[in-house]
């Protein structure tokens, strides 16, 4: 049996919010263990906002405030498109759209030792996992999935990558598949690359394709999904 | 005594409030706010990893740069930013991302009174708009107070010039919340009466310094609910039309 808290003004699930209001009370829910996700804070006893956005919620006990922005907030276990800045003997300074630079040991790659670590140019685009991330701290980043395995990790050659919101990023990745991503599928051929923090990279044989595939993503920012199916019909018909 | 103002409206009639976010495309935030023909654009980078020499690398610190529409930046233009940087360091989370910068650019489009008012509420929503954890709102009100003692809000530049007195008010905004209204009390007060910044002009009496502040409480509630109404509009719009 499930216990509704027992407020008399309204819940806030999947409401719209600004900073500042406080959305849960702690001291009606006794005995009860949340986690708290992105946009949320907690002073005392009062659990309060602290970005503008969607109040969600998911079942057993975690809350979090859903909201689009342009700059990332790094969470571990997220995979993101880093760009590398610099070298270091032990690391490389990777900048992945967040308050600091990452940092991706030299040896984070799979069948690595020191006599053949990898030497990245600046600029290289990186698909990378982030490991650790904190507050304090720069974030951790590696090349290997949790087993060890390369998995599709490392540096993205040839393509074409552009910037988007972490919103986008999340839609584009959202199971089942997007219905942007299934109708460009079904005609176009081409390999895609969605990093959470707002980066895309797209590689096609031609060039054409490419770019329609990247016009198409960045046109979708604010389509519900029968809308981008039409969109994209639109943008086929004009190359056929 | 009465005045009539010019422009017809009441004495504590606030001018067309107007806001739009996202309006630069490489800020991480920006907003544009006008209120009647007093237009500011606000424009936030960050956060940036590193702090300067002077500030504490325990926080986050807020940087301020404040463009007039023309001349040379002067000692105003100094105080103007001091006066942003300290309101928006009180409605941030400072200890969220330590050692970082976040710098907030303003730039005066068209100042025709409340100035700075303007450029408080367009900073805040170029916050949200970038996504910096906050506290909560501000929202900011001018009040004059005439020779006579008559107080009016929102003043245009020909109005202020004429007054005695000017105060320029910030509040926090009014919250929705589940906790009941007692326990969000500070000293049996609302919360939403607390003041965040209060900058005062000219010479008025205590007397007449407590009216403006009632004053502006009242109008700062309509303008809080504004500041939600147009924040939450565009993902209301997005919201709707995914569902």
């Amino acid at each position: 049996m499930e216990e509704k808290p027992s407020i008399s003004t309204q819940s806030f699930i999947d409401q719209l919010v600004v900073p500042g209001d406080v959305v849960l009370d702690l001291s009606t829910m006794n005995n009860q263990t949340i986690k708290l996700g992105g946009g949320l804070r907690q002073d005392c006893d009062a659990i309060s906002v602290t970005k503008a956005g969607k109040f969600r919620f998911s079942r057993p006990n975690k809350y979090w405030v859903e909201s689009s922005q342009k700059r990332y907030v790094p969470c571990v276990e997220d995979h993101v498109l880093g760009i590398v800045v610099d070298c270091k003997a032990d690391n490389f300074l990777v900048d992945i759209k967040g308050p600091t630079l990452g940092l991706l040991p030299v040896l984070a790659f799979e069948g690595v030792i020191r006599r053949n670590i990898p030497r990245f140019e600046t600029g290289t685009l990186l698909y990378v996992r982030i490991v650790k991330a904190n507050a304090v701290m720069n974030p951790e980043l590696s090349c290997m999935d949790a087993s060890g395995k390369a998995a599709e990790f490392g540096p993205l050659k040839e393509g074409y990558m552009f910037e988007t919101s972490t919103g986008l990023s999340r839609m584009l990745l959202s199971s089942p598949t997007c219905p942007l991503l299934e109708a460009l599928g079904k005609k176009l051929s081409f390999e895609i690359a969605v990093g959470l923090n707002g980066r895309v990279w797209v590689n096609a044989a031609s060039p054409s394709t490419v770019i329609l595939v990247a016009n198409a993503i960045m046109n979708s920012e604010s389509l519900s999904g029968v809308q981008q199916k039409i969109m994209v019909e639109k943008l086929l018909q004009k190359i056929h | 005594m009465e005045i009539d103002r010019t422009d017809g409206r009441t004495a504590n009639q606030l001018r067309p409030l107007a806001c739009s976010r996202n309006v630069l495309y490489r800020a991480h935030g920006s907003a544009s706010w006008s209120q009647g023909d007093t237009k500011v654009l606000a424009a936030v980078y960050g956060p940036k990893a590193g702090t300067k020499k002077n500030e504490n690398p325990e926080k986050a610190s807020i940087e301020v740069i404040w463009k007039p529409k023309t001349g040379q930046i002067g000692k105003v233009e100094k105080e103007y930013e001091m006066l942003l940087r300290r309101t928006l360091q009180s409605i941030c989370v400072l200890t969220i991302n330590p050692n970082t910068t976040t710098s907030v650019i303003v730039q005066v489009v068209n100042d025709d009174g409340a100035l700075l008012p303007c450029a408080i509420n367009a900073a805040c929503a170029a916050l949200v708009d970038a996504g910096i954890p906050l506290k909560n709102l501000a929202v900011a009100i001018c009040c004059c107070v005439a020779e006579s003692g008559y107080v009016i809000l929102d003043p245009t530049k020909h109005e202020e010039e004429k007054m005695k007195a000017f105060v320029h008010l910030v509040f926090p905004n009014s919250v929705k919340a589940v906790l009941p209204e007692e326990s969000l009390c500070v000293n049996s007060e609302p919360w939403e009466h607390g003041i965040l910044t209060s900058v005062t002009r000219g010479v008025m009496s205590v007397d007449d310094y407590l009216y403006c502040l009632e004053r502006g409480r009242a109008a700062a509630a309509k303008l809080s609910d504004f500041l939600r109404r147009s924040l939450l509009s565009e993902l209301l719009s997005d919201s709707t039309k995914a569902a």
